[in-house]
């Protein structure tokens, strides 16, 4: 008892230690950063050429213009630039908290965005250019996309203008890579993305080509938090002399970004004139949000309802196959059940969705996320029904023995009834962990309710509302398991019926 | 009826029997004691296959047993061993009732599934044999719910029910509180009377030296004396047995 206040005490005391702490590493401003001797600017090396990326040549260092443009910043402001990895979706959140002083990245400057940051004058014009396979035909236009499944990234304005044409089939992606991919093995059948990104990625693929115009037409920006207007003009200067001094388009020369589009930026460029945002949209009340969430809702529960049941089947078999199987059967079962129990799941959904296709089978969202889940959870529920199964005296196995009951038949009327009741609050309790697990899956292009949250979230800024929404979904949907769980704990405890 | 011939059995290391010989004719009572470990148990689980052995055979109405090949799988002798289980009914000194199952659950299990009995004609005689034993108010109850001498009179109903041609009892009275003792005893005790053909292992002298036809003395794995109940209990010839004997009586 003692021992347990002790610690409580402790980690109050590392709370409030954080807590005091916090403050002063958030909110650097221009001064701090010519104190220091470097800017911070965030950015996501995941998301790829030809913004932020490793170099292939020597992956230890990152390239890309985004990286050139932040070294001409720096050195203009008279200090030097130093990434700070972040998740993309995130960026903005974390600028907000402090974790570097600039965020550039591809960031499309959106009203909505304009809400919670400044944005510097734009650095670059882009827009959304349609990419299909070689083969297809029938598709010139976003008009022509009715009726077809259409990739994109999380949170961009190709995703925007996407959700707004109507019957589209939108696939979110978290990273730039995979749309592609899944576009070239024929998952999907087109993909809308920022030029930049088409020109990398979708233009290099022998096996897929541009389809129309691009459409759309959006400004990157800096964006730096509401605190530091001060440092959001130096940045502004810093542009307009590097475009007036032809740097800006050296540096998009270099990756082969310049075209005439970007001649439009001297126009834009100029602080004083201002600019136009993408879209204007209106704070859209908060029971808007709720028919996308209940819809991820309800896929979570799909899928984490059928995984379970291939988990508890599954598991089942390899407990058997374990105890009372051949040498060889048992040897697979326990060697499955190892790399499964030792592997992270979240490799093991890579490898399903994205890994297979290179031997050449392509499995469909819905199907890997059901044989991720429920092949990873399969090998824990096995573990429980073992340790059920040793729970049970020999004498009862002996005694249906005794009786003339063959092997099989002793295992499945008398072993397993028992060994199954000892395990069923555990598995109750995996269950509850699945559902959870089951956010993991958005990264296969599932959009389940973590996935929607990511979204709605990413493209409304709305982080905090939403967040408590979708974890109260979470809790609704986890919460009687959790009863039920403790109350089959109880039972057991009660008797051995 | 049950014959066991040069049988040698192992522990790993521990060599048990060394060459064992025993008989039991049809409607005989053959009660087994000793020490403890001296291997009474062990005898009884070796007749209906709960334990495997390195040599010799064990008959049971025909039915032979032999040394079970090293490790490989062999359905001939799987299928013999599940012939002599039919016959061979046994009573544990656990009970080993199906918690999960009813008192009634319990007993039709095997007849139903192994005998393949409707289940209608398995609970009435079922029916039948529990009120033999005065416990037919308690067919629904859980086991969790039944003394130990409830218990072991229904365990003793449960393989009666598979109508065997001869039972093992190892020691069906020694995890009982002693006033339990006597309701068991004489459930057995009808049996023997009936003519079943018995093989009881038991640390109750009494009850050994009331219904056994002949008594055989176990020390080490080794059968050191085998006489009728007069003979072992009145006149021991081995000085082994008058010194198990005289250490039991204290
Ligand atoms: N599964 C086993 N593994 C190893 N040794 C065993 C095993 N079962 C029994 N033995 C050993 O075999 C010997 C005989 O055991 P057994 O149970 O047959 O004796 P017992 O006469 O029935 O004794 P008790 O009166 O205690 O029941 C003992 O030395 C025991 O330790
Ligand atoms: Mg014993």
């Amino acid at each position: 008892m003692k021992i347990l206040l002790r610690i409580s005490l402790l980690f109050i005391g590392l709370c409030a230690l954080l807590v005091w702490v916090a403050p002063s590493s958030a909110g650097s401003s221009f001064d701090e950063i010519k104190k220091r001797g470097y800017i911070l600017w965030g950015s996501d090396a995941e998301g790829g050429a030809p913004y932020v990326f490793p170099d292939p040549k020597d992956p230890s260092r990152l390239v890309g213009f985004e990286v050139d443009l932040a070294n001409a910043i720096a050195l203009e402001l008279g200090v030097t630039a130093r990434q700070s990895q972040n998740a993309w979706d995130s960026l903005i959140p974390a600028l907000q908290r402090g974790d570097f002083d600039i965020a550039m990245n591809g960031i499309e400057i959106t009203p909505q965005k304009q809400e919670t940051v400044l944005f510097s004058v734009p650095y670059y014009i882009y827009s959304e250019q349609l990419v299909v396979r070689k083969d297809n035909n029938d598709i010139h236009g976003v008009s022509d996309l009715r009726g077809k499944k259409v990739g994109t990234l999380s949170g961009t304005v190709a995703q925007e203008i996407l959700t707004k044409t109507e019957g589209v089939d939108v696939k979110v992606y978290a990273g730039q890579v995979e749309p592609y991919e899944d576009l070239a093995i024929g998952r999907i059948d087109a993909v809308l993305l920022d030029l930049p990104i088409a020109s990398y990625y979708g233009k290099t693929n022998p096996k897929l080509k541009y389809t129309g115009d691009p459409v759309g037409e959006g400004f990157y920006g800096i964006a730096i938090r509401k605190s530091d207007a001060d440092l959001k003009k130096a940045i502004d200067r810093i542009l307009l002399k590097l475009h007036s001094s032809g740097e800006l388009r050296k540096i998009y020369e270099k990756w082969g970004l310049w075209d005439v589009t970007q001649k439009g930026l001297a126009a834009k460029i100029n602080p004083s004139e201002g600019y136009i945002g993408v879209e204007e949209s209106k704070k859209a009340p908060l029971y808007t949000f709720f028919p996308m969430l209940l819809k991820g809702a309800l896929i979570t529960v799909a899928i984490s309802t059928t995984s379970m049941m291939l988990a508890v089947a599954l598991g089942l078999f390899l407990t058997l196959a374990r105890l009372y199987g051949s040498p060889l059967l048992r040897g697979s079962a326990t060697g499955y059940i190892e790399v499964y129990r030792g592997t992270p799941l979240l490799i093991q959904l890579y490898i399903l969705y994205y890994g297979l296709p290179n031997i050449g089978i392509s499995l469909s969202p819905l199907l890997a996320a059901f044989l991720g889940l429920g092949m990873n959870y399969a090998a824990y529920e096995s573990e429980l029904y073992r340790a059920g199964i040793s729970a049970i005296p020999k004498g009862q196995m002996e005694a249906a023995l005794s009786l003339g009951m063959t092997k099989t038949l002793a295992v499945r009327r008398i072993v397993l009834p028992q060994a199954i009741r000892i395990a069923l609050p555990g598995v109750t309790n995996d269950f509850i962990a699945l559902f959870k697990d089951s956010s993991l899956v958005s990264i296969i292009a599932m959009v389940e309710l973590t996935k929607t949250y990511n979204i709605l979230a990413a493209s409304t800024l709305r982080f905090f509302e939403l967040g408590l929404i979708a974890a109260l979904l979470y809790f609704m949907m986890s919460y009687p398991l959790s009863l039920l769980a403790r109350r089959l704990e109880a039972r057991m405890k009660q008797g051995a019926r | 009826m049950i014959s066991i011939r040069d049988l040698y059995k192992q522990y790993g290391e521990h060599q048990l029997f060394k060459g064992i010989n025993l008989d039991v004719s049809r409607g005989k009572v053959m009660v087994l004691i000793g020490p403890s470990g001296s291997g009474k148990s062990t005898v009884l689980r070796c007749i209906n296959g709960l334990e495997n052995f390195e040599r010799g055979t064990v008959t049971v109405d025909g039915i032979e047993i032999s040394a079970a090949g090293a490790g490989s799988y062999d359905r001939a002798y799987e299928e013999n061993i599940r012939k002599v289980r039919r016959k061979v009914g046994m009573v544990f000194q656990q009970f080993n009732l199906f918690p999960h199952k009813t008192v009634i659950e319990n007993i039709i299990e095997a007849p139903t599934h192994v005998l393949g009995l409707q289940r209608e004609s398995a609970v009435e005689g079922a029916l039948l044999l529990l009120k033999r034993i005065n416990l037919a108010h308690k067919i629904d109850s859980y086991p969790d719910r039944l003394s130990g001498g409830e218990q072991q009179r229904v365990a003793i109903i449960r393989a009666l029910a598979m109508k065997p041609e001869a039972m093992l009892f190892d020691e069906p009275t020694s995890s009982l509180d002693p006033e339990m003792v006597g309701e068991v005893l004489a459930v057995i005790r009808d049996l023997v009377t009936e003519g079943m053909t018995t093989v009881i292992a038991t640390h109750e002298m009494g009850f050994a030296r009331e219904v056994a036809d002949r008594v055989v003395v176990f020390d080490q794995g080794e059968m050191i004396e085998t006489g009728t109940p007069d003979e072992i209990f009145s006149r021991p010839q081995k000085e082994r047995t008058r010194t198990f004997l005289s250490r039991i009586r204290e």
